[in-house]
């Protein structure tokens, strides 16, 4: 069916989320949205799903103006969605899952008939090539998998038109290829398909045509053929923009962070760390990557003295520092920009000066005595603020406010405020505009070129190719390569992150 | 590869820290139940001249008569070995769950020897003891399934207690009042939706903390029935003298040797509770509107997503629920009472829960942990009504203790729904 947008505006209190937005995808064809965070894809998303109302604009579907006032009108429609967080219930089979709200029934207590609930997810799977065990658990599949299973529930629901969003954020780059494959034979099927997403290179690749959202507006709608991802890339910003950050060769001198069969467990008890041996020197850079959830959460926060370890040691600089107190490890010069800023990095009640000494409050000048010197945490926070250029009202704004790059300026100015041996920075540039990460991408190779020793880890391909020195791999809690920079490319790094090597 | 690549670490045996602490466990298990079956052996010895008599009526209460005789040293060897062997057995094969077919063995073997031991030569009359615990049982499982609807859709209810009370009161009165005995649940049944409609209103419209709204039902419930019962009740005694429920006899069942008087003779309360157990069930795991409930409590945007209405679930899950606590309220001054009395629930709303908890969020689970609950209170009973001289406080922290231990993990990990009492929201 074709899918048409006309006008669609939204306005949240202080934010026009969305501003007259039009947008069309024929039958048959992918419809690549691109957009940083913030530019109004989720609430057009959210729209499309039926669970907000636009303020103006409407849906057609065929030519034919549809008001959506829930999820199931939607749903009725023909839209299905396949959410960046999955909405699959953990402890439910595959079968219950997939048929979730739509579920056939016999009887006059309504009992899920679940025979022929699963005979339908067999054939489904059958014909789109979609390979699934019906009786599994949720929450025993991989995360490839677990997609699957969403798309299968859009196609339960005989959807035509499949909206994605971000369904890359999670997969390796095999599964992601594998998952281009279903789009493109979904759509050979006739089924419309929106592919929401900031990677550049992603919708290239599996696209019709690309409309690039900007500030809650369209910026533009281009053919992958005639345009470049410099183009697009200056779509989504709408300036300029350096795509890597360029940097001089590392000049690595003594090694600073020493791991020796380290070992880790995860909230669990299961072993999240198995026994990994990696060394970080003065002025390098080492990236880790690896698919989420492969111990690299658990290796940033017992390096960062936040979690016990288990067996191995662990060294910076020389001191043993396995199980110290998170400050002890801040004081011996390791700055730590954590994975979820808005849980580990600051509090968000808080104000721009309170947050930028959470680790050093109890030190002079801030304090003396029981009491905190109000004057000189202003002043140095102040100077924090200009220095990162963060754009804040006034130092005395509660963090929460500011935007996501923003808030994470005030943690990278906090953490680089002291001397600084190791950096430990986990998704530094999760969910920042390009801007943001240039720029915090630009402090990090700083601190490398002064002499820092810099560990990073990320899920994003793109960032750990072009921070990365040396990349490590990390593959269900070991490290299962390490590639110097020119070796490091997306197809070597790939295999590894998907346990090929 | 490439030289730059790190060796990669094998042979590391894939052992789970699960499985290894499971082992652990195992071994503790094992010691454990070893040590405690010899102490049996060493009650055994000094007992083996007691007799011991249990007690089945045929038919009739005081009729016909079906008795085991037997030693109660005898009972301390048989609680000892099957202990024993349990616990041997454990450690020999390691991390299995076989020692718990060897417990449910050598359980009845040490309540049997326990309770031979005390009544020192009295019989035990077993009809009274199995009939008594289902229907001290009876309200406990009833708030355990209310507990368990609510948190099954999401939801925190933990004013099983104040719903009792109110069931209770209000039971009460409406059948004096009309002399109508089935009047009384009836109206503590409409009492206890609006009590859940109202606590739904608040932790979903208003985003009260589910605790507190719960606290505030309770002690509100205690208070305003405090109050009646003091200023209007015993005033007018006449509106709190309700006609009793009475016992029916299923026929034919009712007939069955030694079974019909501990099953079918009992009040329509018990029945009811056994039907609710099997129906709520069915309900539960087979249906759509128990899947729908299950996604609503586990993961609500998942439901919410594909169009199933959660605030809706919700709201009709604390309703129900509260039917079900009013309900079992109206028993506590219809059944046996005849008559409503102050702070008469005296915390089986609370237990209710535990017994949810024991059963793993599951109706036959929380059903059979009710009637753990139910054997103690009327061990209680038949202790204090034959002058033997225990300390009652100790018989009943047992079923706390149980409690604790099963909680605390012993029996494995019993997980509840995911997102009780966490507010939806969607988008």
């Amino acid at each position: 069916m074709r899918l048409e947008l006309r006008e669609i505006t939204k306005q949240f209190p202080g934010v026009l989320a969305n501003d007259r937005i039009s947008i069309s995808a024929d039958r048959g064809k992918v419809l690549g949205l691109l957009g940083e965070n913030g530019a109004g894809k989720t609430t057009l998303m959210n729209i499309l799903s039926g669970l907000y109302r636009p303020d103006s604009g409407e849906i057609l579907i065929d030519g034919q103006a549809r008001t959506f006032t829930d999820p199931a009108d939607a749903i009725k429609a023909g839209i299905g969605m396949v959410h960046q967080h999955f909405m699959l219930v953990p402890v439910f089979d595959v079968v219950a899952s997939v048929a979730l709200g739509a579920e056939p029934v016999k009887g006059i207590l309504g009992s899920f008939d679940r025979a022929s609930a699963r005979k339908r997810v067999v054939e489904l799977s059958t014909q789109y090539g979609l390979d699934v065990d019906p009786d599994a658990r949720i929450e025993d599949l991989p995360v490839g998998v677990r997609q699957r299973v969403e798309i299968l529930k859009a196609l339960y629901r005989k959807s035509d038109i499949l909206v994605l969003d971000e369904p890359s954020a999670v997969l390796t780059p095999g599964e992601t290829e594998e998952l281009f494959d279903i789009i493109r034979g979904l759509a050979a099927g006739g089924t419309t398909v929106i592919f929401i997403t900031h990677k550049l290179n992603e919708v290239l690749e599996v696209a019709d045509t690309i409309t690039v959202l900007r500030r809650g507006r369209v910026a533009g709608t281009v053919l992958p053929a005639e345009t470049t991802r410099e183009e697009l890339a200056n779509l989504m910003v709408g300036r300029d923009v350096e795509l890597t950050v360029s940097r001089a060769p590392a000049k690595p001198r003594e090694v600073v962070l020493d791991l020796a069969d380290l070992t880790v467990r995860d909230d669990r008890g299961g072993i999240a760390v198995r026994g990994i041996n990696l060394q970080v020197h003065a002025g390098e850079i080492v990236a880790v990557a690896g698919v989420q959830g492969n111990g690299q959460t658990e290796l940033v926060e017992a390096i960062t003295g936040l979690r016990h370890v288990d067996s191995g040691t662990l060294t910076v600089g020389g001191e043993v520092v396995q199980n110290a107190t998170p400050r002890h490890v801040a004081d011996m010069g390791v700055a730590h920009i954590p994975e979820d800023r808005s849980r580990d990095g600051l509090i968000a009640n808080m104000t721009v000066a309170e947050n930028y000494i959470l680790d050093t409050y109890h030190r002079s000048p801030y304090s003396s005595g029981v009491r905190l010197n109000r004057k000189a945490i202003a002043e140095e926070a102040s100077k924090g603020v200009r220095e990162f250029d963060i754009r804040t009202p006034s130092v005395e704004t509660h963090v929460g406010a500011l935007s996501g790059g923003n808030q994470q300026k005030v943690i990278v100015a906090r953490e680089f405020s002291r001397p600084v041996k190791l950096v430990v920075a986990a998704q530094p540039t999760r969910g920042l505009d390009v801007g943001s990460i240039e720029y915090i991408h630009r402090r990090i190779i700083e601190q490398r070129d002064a002499g820092a020793a810099i560990l990073i880890v990320s899920t994003e391909l793109d960032e750990v190719l072009a921070l990365g020195d040396r990349v490590a791999v990390m593959y269900a809690g070991q490290i299962v390569g390490i590639l110097p920079s020119e070796q490091a490319t997306k197809e070597a790094v790939g295999m590894l992150m998907g346990g090929v090597h | 590869m490439t030289a730059a690549t790190a060796p990669v670490t094998t042979g590391v045996p894939r052992i789970s820290a699960a499985q290894q602490r499971a082992e652990r466990m195992a071994r503790i298990r094992g010691i454990i139940f070893a040590v405690i079956g010899l102490a049996g052996f060493s009650f055994a010895s000094g007992s083996m001249g007691s007799d011991v008599t249990f007690r089945f009526w045929i038919q009739e209460q005081g009729g016909a008569a079906w008795e085991i005789h037997t030693a109660a040293g005898l009972l301390w060897i048989l609680a000892g070995v099957t202990t024993g062997v349990g616990g041997i057995y454990q450690l020999w094969k390691g991390a299995s769950v076989s020692w718990r077919r060897w417990m449910a063995l050598a359980l009845p073997f040490w309540i049997a020897a326990i309770i031979g031991t005390l009544l020192a030569g009295k019989p035990a009359v077993m009809t009274n003891l199995f009939g008594g615990s289902l229907e001290y049982a009876f309200p406990i499982a009833m708030g355990a399934f209310a507990a368990m609807i609510c948190e099954r859709s999401g939801m925190l209810n933990i004013a099983i207690e104040g719903k009792f009370l109110l069931g209770a009161c209000v039971a009460s009165i409406a059948a004096s009042v009309t002399g109508l005995v089935f009047v009384g649940p009836i109206a503590a049944i409409l009492v206890g939706v609006g009590v859940g409609w109202l606590m739904a209103w608040m932790a979903i419209r208003h985003r009260v903390d589910q605790i507190i709204a719960g606290t505030v039902v309770n002690f509100g419930a205690l208070g305003l029935t405090n109050f009646v019962y003091l200023r209007i009740l015993q005033l007018n005694t006449d509106i709190n003298t309700p006609p009793t429920v009475e016992a029916i006899k299923v026929p034919i069942l009712s007939q069955i040797p030694v079974l019909g008087p501990v099953f079918f003779s009992g009040t329509p309360y018990l029945y009811i509770a056994l039907i609710t157990m099997v129906v709520l069930t069915y309900m539960l795991f087979k249906t759509r509107w128990g899947l729908r409930l299950r996604a609503s409590g586990e993961y609500p945007n998942a439901a919410g997503t594909v169009g199933v209405d959660v605030i809706k679930i919700r709201y009709r899950a604390m309703m129900l629920a509260g039917a079900i606590a009013g309900f079992a309220g109206s028993y506590l001054s219809l059944h046996s009472a005849g008559s409503f009395q102050m702070n008469m629930s005296a915390g089986k709303g609370f237990i209710a829960m535990a017994a949810m908890i024991f059963g793993g969020w599951n109706p036959i689970g929380a059903f059979g942990a009710a009637l753990v609950f139910g054997f103690s209170d009327a061990t209680q009973t038949l202790l204090s009504s034959l002058g033997v001289d225990v300390p009652p406080q100790i018989l009943t922290s047992v079923p706390y203790l149980v409690t604790i231990v099963v909680v605390a993990g012993l029996v494995g990990r019993v997980r509840g729904p995911a997102m009780a009492g966490i507010p939806y929201e969607q988008g």
